[in-house]
């Protein structure tokens, strides 16, 4: 199949590359026209005027190895095409040129140190006026990423192929056989025998779900006589629901997933969980990978697209499938800000891990090796600044927002419909609260517009007390009128707690005496009967107190009452003791008021009767820890306490259906949201020369790389241009999509890529060992429908994943790095395996998949640089669905070389270090996992030798042979010989569980052969 | 530096592993052996640099939050006479920020003295360091990329001022190697988690063996040092029965490198279990020893304590020892009131010149390099000349190096007459960066790492060698 669509696309790249030459030769046909000695002699001048100086001079900073601003003079094309100015000569006004100017500090003083010399000048304007003659070109050819590229292997459209032919007596079970064989044939080594069944069933199942085979399951395939025996197996495996744990593992290691923001607080991404999930879910369900990569990249436009035809099941995975790009990292203080540095990881993790290359080093100059130009990293780049990103919260912008719902628009309001019409109904009765407690205030208002008579008034400051004259001349009352007592703040807002005491007696008459502080005690508590006493808010006109809170602030006897701010408000000690509550002491049974903080209270007696009457009474200051003290006043007033008592009823009324309101909004039914994103403003990009986001040079058109076709988003298209970024990616004709991804299943099963450098497929990256049969799987994998299972059972039926890790003297002298696949290569166990296998074999693995973190609620996430967010989350579960942090590694995760939170990481590098085995030796995971496996070898049956089978074939996948048994015996015998006095039963445990922890930490269990 | 037999080592080893040696004496060959033969493709061997190196060890002491350079290191008569002028900067920390419309320069609240033979002027906040100027090369011109904690604490430890990038520890493990094979090569000792967590000691992109393992001053330094089972006898027995099997596992393998190291870890980390509390146990420190740190005896926190465990580590060819003061919390980030830097100067002041003296005594300073930094200085200006505290200043900060190939008693830099910019002299944090490289004997140009396509450096594109400060 020979690609002509790529292939003629290549060569407008090369094309456009060449472009710079191409002015090039337009400008020197002179040259050309006339040999001369004219031109021989500007060659000559080049040579002993310029040359030196340049290379003297200039080229340390704007040479081959640096380019400050860009700039190069090594050779003429770079001078023409100049730096990030602009032309670093102008041969039409040489005057005018750049670099002319710099030499004569009149922009900028270039060379820095010292200005060259007067003649020095004259001679470059000379030569820049006779055309800036310079041979530079011939012995350097500026054009040697696009020569290499256009011959690169991995540029080049699929080969056809077929396996090759092979001596007659290799047994090959697969085609994938043939081509190992020729090359090793080639080279002369022998491949080693096939493994025996209990290392195969062992090896398979660790490799296609991450966990090791039950002593079961071992069984059963080692008795199985049927040739099917072992594709039964891989269809087994590969039908688990633990495959997807495993292998949608690998993707997200190449995904960099992570449920942290990474931004300096590490904001928490707690709906990050539900794209992990679709991966899994997907690798569960072969999705093929083409739809995989274009739901991840487009998903919520897809969704928007089919959405009359989709279950909102499918609609909800479309949205979740765009985490992809969510989870793209997140920078600074104030993330918005940083937004470009989160494309740059966006193009950077797609490059890598669709196409395997390293686009995003040409955010800040082209490409130094591989055919991408600045221009095509911001062609990407404006696809995705078109682009909304869920916004996770950072320290500048806290909450977040911009996650997608998981149902439709219309599917939402359908869900809402009932309850909208049951909130609408709270609203009405609100609103019509509302309108008879504004009616009834202006009632009071006009009823209380007389300040009445002031009485009595006085000041005391912070800590003080002030009593009321205790024969005071009696006052004639008519029924309903008021004596009010104010309180307000002095000059400062700081007001604070003031006790009162009022008494107010009747002379003659019945002779009775109204006393506030026994009133309230006697019955505000029971029968929330104020008597004729009235409190209220002297702020923006009159506001009885409507709220009374017993046993306020957690504080038991206090009563607070107050109206629908904290202050002002009254507070009731019921108590015999005193009570302290925020900075106040309030003795025991007595009254207080606390003005508001711009404004007073007031406690107003309605006179019941008719008559005469005295007044006395107290206030003092009971917080002395704040405040400047008070001002005080008694006034008689005429009468509005039944008003008043009107609009505190329709206060409580209104507020009894503002809460029933606010339950009611609290109950909406949540609609799901993912972290993903959605369409944005369309737009193209400008370039940011050399990176700098404020230094904007051309904009590019979006559009894909050069490279790969250039296919420019249709001006038909009103949205970002994902959904063709998508397309374009998973073309069958594009090269890389289909190597990279076999290579990675490849990797995955062998230890290593066909490509060693399984996200760097560029110029730079290692070639295949193998690339005919790279290019048959790729095929075959485009062949199949995208089907990664089918390339699984491809790869594992093949002898190859057949053979035994054993040793060959033949094969080790020839190929000692074991690069013809000549037997199976050991492995040991990654950073999840070991988790999850401590887990399996004590019994203590939880198999439900996991769900979302126990992240603190969103509305009180207060994260920052000082504080950022760090937790680690304790489980059963497997190890993907463990919490991962971006900018504080997992303890375990990190310890055993688990996948790079921040960066796509293309292969685990699996180190053996000392910390390790100190984790083991110490850690309270391993000894709880050890503990747990002993006991269970106890259930498992009485006799030690029993016991020693069973673990073999827990951990090992076999059964114990006399070696084991011999090593359990003496350690048993040594062990507890040491724990002598310890009771036995005590002993027998503790010896049992160190004779786990040793299992556990043995290297039989920890590698696969 | 010879070269390890390997082979012999190695031959060593596999005829005690082979053998029916137990355990106590493959441990006796640990011990007695420390620093002795290495296996081969142990990352952490001890390589040679590019050139002859003027010091082995490094000592990078940090202060976290941003230490005030004009309240210190940078004497500036003209900030006292004009405190309270209004001075006009477009300044990354004032620029559209509600209140700082108009700024004015504010003094410093220490008083400067001259200090030592050279004279070098330093404040009261640091007497005891100050002591030590004749010993230290003082750099007044730093500047650093970014006024953000965050990323300004990132780009001292990395060069990378936004994504992350090795440490500085990391990348000179992996340029030297260890000389001690039971300790790790770069050891970050570290009260608190500092801004941008655990990446400012990170390997990330180079091999794992050259993160930094961080110590905690307290009970349990580091995860899992302390031994689970109640004797050691008891661990012997089991460590000795896991040998033996692994050892069976391994005769049965064709290519033994990566399991026997494996079991070498055992061993290593059995070394490492009694060796860590062995440098954490400071008993046999005499008396005047400790007094030079300012440490009472049995006190097991405090910047003395971290000073005296990382001569302990140096001595015991520990590559990089970091010592971080503080967190990213209640540090020298003085926005409230300069008064705060009094409490965290007198946590590092002695502790820090106790070092300098500890190890000239032992002869130790010629081959350390000891330095002092921080992320960035501080303002010496605020939005009022009363103000009491100064936000972040990137233009300029302080700095000291000394030690190995250090010219001591000399000032290089000056910044101008109110410490807001850099006059003279400007040495950018990709500077420093390569001068720590060059004095280790490696090529800050050269020593590279290919990742994602590409050479990495510590300096990325950037760095020019500070040869004015160099003996």
């Amino acid at each position: 199949m020979i690609n002509r669509k790529f292939l003629s696309l290549r060569n407008d790249y090369y094309r456009t590359l060449g472009l710079g030459l191409l002015i090039f030769v337009c400008t020197v046909p002179a040259s050309h026209a006339a040999e001369t000695g004219e031109q021989a002699e500007r060659m000559e001048f080049f040579e002993r005027k310029i040359r030196p100086v340049l290379t003297t001079h200039c080229l340390e900073c704007h040479g081959p190895e640096k380019q400050h601003n860009g700039l190069r003079l090594d050779l003429r094309e770079h001078l023409l095409r100049g730096g990030d100015g602009g032309p670093a000569v102008n041969l039409d006004d040489p005057d005018s040129s750049p670099l002319l100017q710099a030499l004569r500090h009149e922009t900028v003083e270039m060379p820095p140190d010292e200005k060259l010399p007067e003649t020095v000048i004259a001679d470059f304007r000379k030569w820049i006026a006779a055309g800036a003659v310079d041979p530079r070109e011939a012995e350097n050819p500026d054009l040697p990423i696009s020569e290499l590229a256009e011959s690169h292997w991995s540029f080049q459209p699929l080969a056809e192929i077929s396996p090759p032919a092979t001596e007659a007596t290799f047994p090959a079970r697969s085609p994938v056989d043939h081509f190992l064989q020729a090359t090793r044939e080639a080279v002369g080594v022998k491949p080693v025998e096939a493994a025996d069944r209990h290392t195969l069933i062992r090896r398979a199942t660790w490799d296609l779900i991450g966990l090791p085979p039950t002593p079961d399951e071992v069984a059963s395939f080692v008795s199985d006589d049927s040739p099917q025996a072992y594709e039964r197996l891989i269809d087994r495996l590969l039908a688990s629901p633990h495959y997807g744990e495993r292998w949608g593992r690998h993707w997200l290691d190449v995904v960099r997933y992570a449920d942290t923001a990474g931004e300096t607080s590490d904001f928490p991404a707690p709906e990050a969980w539900r794209y992990r999930n679709y991966v899994i879910e997907a690798f569960n369900r072969d999705k093929p990978y083409d739809e995989f990569i274009r739901e991840q990249i487009a998903g919520d436009i897809l969704a928007q697209e089919e959405v009359a035809d989709v279950s909102p099941e499918r609609y909800a995975e479309l949205i979740t499938a765009t985490g992809y790009l969510a989870i793209s990292r997140r920078f600074g203080f104030d993330i918005s800000k940083d937004h470009y540095l989160t494309i740059e990881d966006t193009i950077d993790t797609l490059g890598k891990s669709v196409l395997g290359l390293t686009i995003a080093c040409a955010r800040c100059h082209d490409h130094k090796y591989d055919p991408i130009s600045a221009a095509d990293y911001y062609a990407l780049y404006g696809i995705f600044e078109s682009t909304r990103f869920a916004f996770p919260g950072c320290e500048h912008d806290k909450r977040p927002r911009d996650l997608v719902p998981l149902v439709t628009a219309e599917q939402g309001e359908r869900q809402l419909v009932p309850h909208t019409e049951t909130l609408r109904a709270a609203n009405e009765r609100v609103a019509r609260h509302q309108a008879e407690v504004q009616r009834l205030r202006e009632i009071l208002a006009e009823a209380s517009s007389s300040e009445g008579e002031e009485l009595l008034a006085g000041a005391i400051p912070n800590g003080g007390e002030e009593r009321f004259p205790d024969q005071a001349e009696p006052r004639t009352v008519q029924r309903g009128d008021m004596l009010q007592l104010s309180i307000l703040p002095n000059a400062n807002h700081g007001a604070d707690t003031t006790l009162v005491e009022l008494e107010i007696r009747q002379v003659g008459g019945e002779g009775r005496i109204w006393n506030l502080t026994a009133d309230l005690l006697g019955s505000f508590r029971e029968t929330c009967d104020p008597g004729p006493w009235r409190v209220f808010d002297l702020q923006a006109g009159l506001t009885p107190f409507s709220r009374m809170i017993p046993d306020a602030l957690n504080t038991e006897g206090l009563q607070l009452w107050h109206g629908a701010a904290d202050l002002p408000s009254l507070a009731l000690n019921s108590l015999d003791r005193e009570i302290r509550f925020l900075t106040v002491t309030l003795p025991p049974r007595q009254v207080s008021l606390h003005p508001g903080p711009s404004g007073g209270v007031a406690v107003a007696w309605a006179s019941p009767i008719e008559g005469q009457v005295t007044i006395r009474g107290r206030v003092a200051n009971v917080d002395d820890s704040s405040g400047d003290g008070i001002v005080w006043s008694v006034a008689h007033r005429s009468g509005f306490g039944e008003q008043l008592q009107d609009v505190r009823g329709e206060l409580l009324a209104l507020e009894s259906a503002q809460n029933e309101q606010a339950k009611l909004a609290a109950e909406a039914p949540a609609v799901p949201v993912a972290y993903g994103v959605t369409e944005g403003s369309p737009g193209h990009a400008q370039i940011h020369m050399r990176g700098d986001p404020q230094k904007l040079g051309a904009e590019v058109p979006r559009r894909f790389l050069e490279l790969l076709g250039g296919e420019k988003v249709s001006p038909a298209e009103s949205g970002s241009g994902r959904k063709q970024l998508a397309e374009w990616l998973t073309d069958p004709d594009n090269p890389l999509t289909a190597r990279v991804l076999v290579n990675r299943i490849w990797q995955h099963h062998f230890g290593r890529g066909l490509v060693k450098t399984p996200n760097d497929f560029g110029l730079r990256g290692q070639p295949p060992t193998h690339p005919e049969l790279l290019d048959w799987l790729a095929a075959e994998l485009v062949n199949s429908g995208w089907s990664i299972k089918h390339m699984h059972r491809r790869i594992m039926l093949s002898a190859a994943y057949r053979q035994s890790s054993g040793s060959s003297s033949q094969a080790s002298t020839i190929d000692p790095e074991n690069q013809w696949y000549w037997r199976f290569e050991r492995r040991r166990l990654d950073a999840e395996q070991i988790r999850d296998g401590m887990l399996a074999v004590s019994g203590r693995l939880d198999r439900s998949p996991g769900e979302s973190h126990p992240f603190p609620p969103a509305d009180q996430w207060s994260f920052t640089q000082h504080g950022p967010f760090a937790a680690v989350y304790e489980t059963n579960r497997r190890s993907v669905y463990l919490m991962v942090q971006r900018i504080s590694r997992h303890p375990f995760l990190g310890l055993f070389d688990g996948a790079d939170p921040n960066t796509s990481t293309a292969a685990r590098v699996n180190s053996t270090v000392p910390p390790q085995a100190l984790y083991f030796l110490n850690a309270p995971f391993v000894h709880d996992q050890a503990a747990a496996l002993a006991d269970r070898l106890r259930q498992h049956s009485q006799d030690p030798r029993e016991r020693t089978d069973q673990a073999c074939r827990l951990l090992y996948g076999r059964p114990a042979e006399e070696a084991d048994h011999q090593d359990a015996e003496q350690f048993f015998e040594a062990y507890l010989a040491e724990l002598g006095s310890l009771d036995p039963a005590q002993r027998a445990i503790e010896a049992e569980r160190a004779y786990a922890r040793i299992l556990l930490s043995s290297s039989e269990f920890l590698y696969v052969e | 530096m010879d070269k390890p037999d390997l082979r012999n080592r190695r031959q060593c080893l596999q005829s005690l592993v082979a053998g029916s040696v137990l355990w106590p004496s493959l441990l006796q060959e640990i011990l007695a052996d420390a620093g002795g033969g290495r296996e081969e493709n142990d990352p952490l061997a001890p390589k040679t640099p590019h050139f002859p190196p003027r010091a082995k060890n490094v000592v990078f002491l940090y202060m976290s939050g941003g230490v005030s350079h004009v309240d210190t290191f940078d004497h500036k008569p003209s900030l006292f006479k004009d405190h309270g002028k209004e001075v006009v900067v477009d300044h990354p920390e004032t620029q559209n920020r509600p209140g700082y419309e108009k700024t004015f320069l504010k003094r410093p609240q220490w008083e400067f003295r001259p200090r030592g033979v050279s004279g070098t002027l330093v404040s009261d906040l640091f007497p005891h360091m100050g002591a030590c100027v004749d010993e230290i090369a003082l750099i007044r011109s730093m500047h650093t990329s970014h006024s953000n904690h965050y990323n300004a604490t990132l780009g001292m430890h990395t060069g990378s001022f936004t994504v992350s990038r090795p440490s500085i520890g990391s990348w000179v493990s992996y340029g030297l190697g260890s000389e001690n094979r039971d300790l790790p090569s770069f050891i970050t000792i570290a009260p608190q988690t500092p801004y941008a967590g655990t990446q400012v000691w990170a390997s990330d992109f180079l091999p794992p063996a050259y993160q930094g393992t961080r110590i905690i001053p307290g009970a349990e330094a580091m995860p899992n040092l302390t031994r689970r089972v109640p004797t050691q006898r008891r661990q012997e027995l089991e460590l000795e029965a896991l040998a033996r099997m692994n050892r069976r596992h391994l005769q049965m393998q064709d290519e033994t490198a990566e399991l026997s190291a494996r079991i070498k870890t055992f061993e290593t980390a059995f070394g490492m279990q009694m060796r860590m509390p062995e440098i954490f146990d400071l008993k046999q420190e005499a008396d005047h020893t400790l007094d030079l740190y300012g440490l009472e005896r049995d006190q097991v926190r405090g910047f003395g304590w971290q000073c005296l465990v990382a001569r302990r580590l140096v001595e015991r060819g520990v590559r990089f020892v970091e010592l971080i003061d503080v967190g990213s919390s209640n540090n020298w980030d003085a926005h409230g009131d300069m008064k705060s830097h009094e409490p965290l100067a007198r946590n590092v002041d002695r502790p820090i010149a106790g070092l300098l003296t500890d190890l000239k005594q032992r002869g130790l300073l010629n081959e350390t390099l000891v330095v002092w930094t921080t992320e960035f200085g501080r303002t010496p200006f605020n939005n009022t000349a009363d103000a009491p505290g100064r936000e972040h200043h990137n233009w300029a900060f302080s700095s000291w190096l000394a030690g190995g190939g250090v010219k001591a008693g000399v000032v290089h830099g000056t910044t101008d007459e109110h410490g807001i910019r850099v006059a003279e002299n400007p040495v950018h944090v990709h500077d420093l960066h390569a001068t720590i490289l060059h004095l280790l004997g490696l090529n800050h140009e050269r020593h590279t790492f290919r990742h994602s396509g590409r050479d990495f450096r510590l300096t990325d594109v950037h760095g020019r060698i500070v040869h004015e400060i160099l003996a």
